[in-house]
């Protein structure tokens, strides 16, 4: 993973509009009610991911908080070569490693316990199943290293393009295209052993 | 068959994660909460370094100007010292002792290095009054202004307050509220309505079914040490072991 906000010099966006420019300009000044803005737009995506990629309601709570909490200081880095989602998207990434490997072992200790959660519903067998399953995919992406699994998160889960991911994590398209052969190769093999039913 | 079951696992995670229905509220909040703890820091630390850089500032000028410098710096530099000897006691060769007379200043000013360490940090300054009264939890829900140096961080810790009463006493929605008085606890574990939050919270997990966690979660209360609802966690305590 990279160690910061690495952005490949892609086509940048046409024309910053003069509101997003006011905006970002109300960010850097770590503004609160521009951060507020920011979140209200956006954080339905970044929880989106968050949980996708750490598989854990309360970890992703957590990973969104940071997001917003650095996001001031991360704008610094800012320069419209993305738009603000992605850039979102790309500092959660950064943030993610702590919250990845503490979402793991909890999940570890809950399946030796036994104490997986389970929530009610209406419709319990197809909910149950589409329960079963992402969690067996959850648990499976548990065994691969972060830059993997951020990058099947990204394309396969969030079925951005190889160009966004790239965007995001700052490796180039042949590295995120490789990266995402061997994850779908190491949970192929993950998941064969423990099929469903 | 595996490459359908990968397939298939992906679809349901991205269907499952879709939209969680959180509205993000506690977050939010939270974030706001984070923000202005920042900006409190930021400040305390600058009103801590601008005094001290302008008394050394002005010492310095002071010194330079009457033509003392030279002596105030060795005076400095013996104090230190002196403060450093202990640090090294049981030396084979002790150190030589210095050539030089210590200039007089030395002799006047005394090693700082204790005042330093017994200085109140300003976290236990704010420390949380203690003996809150004990208030019932419906009235907290209009806090009243407290005597605080940042009214602003007040605002966002009472707006997770308020979020996490919304859900108790209005939704009757105990999930959210645990969440709720967790976020509020996580952000003022010390903060004006933390007891108050306490006790919400163990009636949260009473009301959840997560009686050997309630039952923790009273145990302070019922035991009198934390000055609030002392009889009523008792009883609680008591139907639970029933």
């Amino acid at each position: 993973m990279t160690g910061g906000l690495v952005f490949s010099p892609t086509a940048p966006l046409d024309e910053a509009s003069q509101d997003e420019q006011d905006l970002v300009a109300r960010l850097v000044a770590a503004d609160p009610a521009a951060v507020g803005e920011v979140y209200d737009q956006h954080h339905r995506a970044v929880r989106a991911f968050a949980s996708r990629l750490v598989g854990d309601a309360a970890a992703a709570e957590d990973l969104v908080h940071e997001v917003f909490v650095t996001l001031p200081r991360a704008m610094r880095g800012y320069r419209f070569e993305s738009s603000l989602r992605t850039f979102l998207i790309s500092i959660a990434v950064n943030h993610a490693r702590h919250h990845v490997r503490s979402a793991t072992r909890r999940r570890a200790a809950m399946s030796r316990l036994a104490l997986e959660p389970e929530g009610n519903s209406a419709d319990p067998e197809q909910v149950q199943r589409r329960k079963e399953l992402a969690s067996l995919l959850t648990k499976a992406l548990d065994t691969l290293p972060l830059e993997q699994r951020v990058t099947f998160v990204l394309c396969e889960v969030e079925e951005r393009t190889s160009r966004e991911v790239s965007e995001i994590t700052g490796v180039p398209e042949g590295t995120v295209r490789t990266r995402l052969h061997h994850a779908k190769k190491k949970l192929r093999e993950e998941l064969s052993p423990r099929g469903l039913e | 068959m595996t490459d359908d079951l990968l397939k298939a696992a992906t679809r349901a995670l991205h269907e499952e994660t879709a939209d969680d229905g959180a509205d993000g509220r506690f977050t939010r909040a939270r974030v706001m909460a984070s923000l202005h703890q920042g900006k409190v820091k930021r400040r305390t630390r600058l009103a801590f370094i601008l005094p001290v850089a302008a008394c050394l500032a002005a010492g310095t000028a002071f010194g330079a100007a009457t033509g003392r410098l030279p002596a105030m710096l060795h005076a400095i530099s013996e104090v230190v010292s002196y403060g450093r000897k202990p640090a090294e006691p049981k030396r084979s060769s002790p150190q030589p002792a210095p050539a030089q007379k210590p200039a007089p200043a030395a002799k006047q000013v005394p090693p700082p290095l204790a005042e330093t360490a017994v200085a109140p940090t300003p976290a236990a300054a704010q420390a949380k009054p203690s003996g809150a009264k004990a208030e019932p939890a419906l009235s907290a829900a209009k806090p009243t202004p407290a005597p605080s140096s940042s009214a602003a961080f007040q605002d966002a810790d009472g707006d997770l307050y308020r979020l996490a009463h919304e859900a108790h006493f209005d939704a009757h929605d105990y999930g959210r509220a645990l969440a709720g008085w967790d976020a509020y606890l996580r952000s003022a574990p010390n903060g004006r309505f933390a007891t108050e939050a306490r006790y919400n919270r163990a009636i949260c997990l009473l009301r959840l079914g997560r009686d050997s966690e309630a039952r923790l979660a009273l145990e302070p209360f019922a035991s009198g040490r934390m000055g609030y609802r002392q009889t009523e966690a008792r009883q609680l305590l008591d139907e639970l072991s029933r």
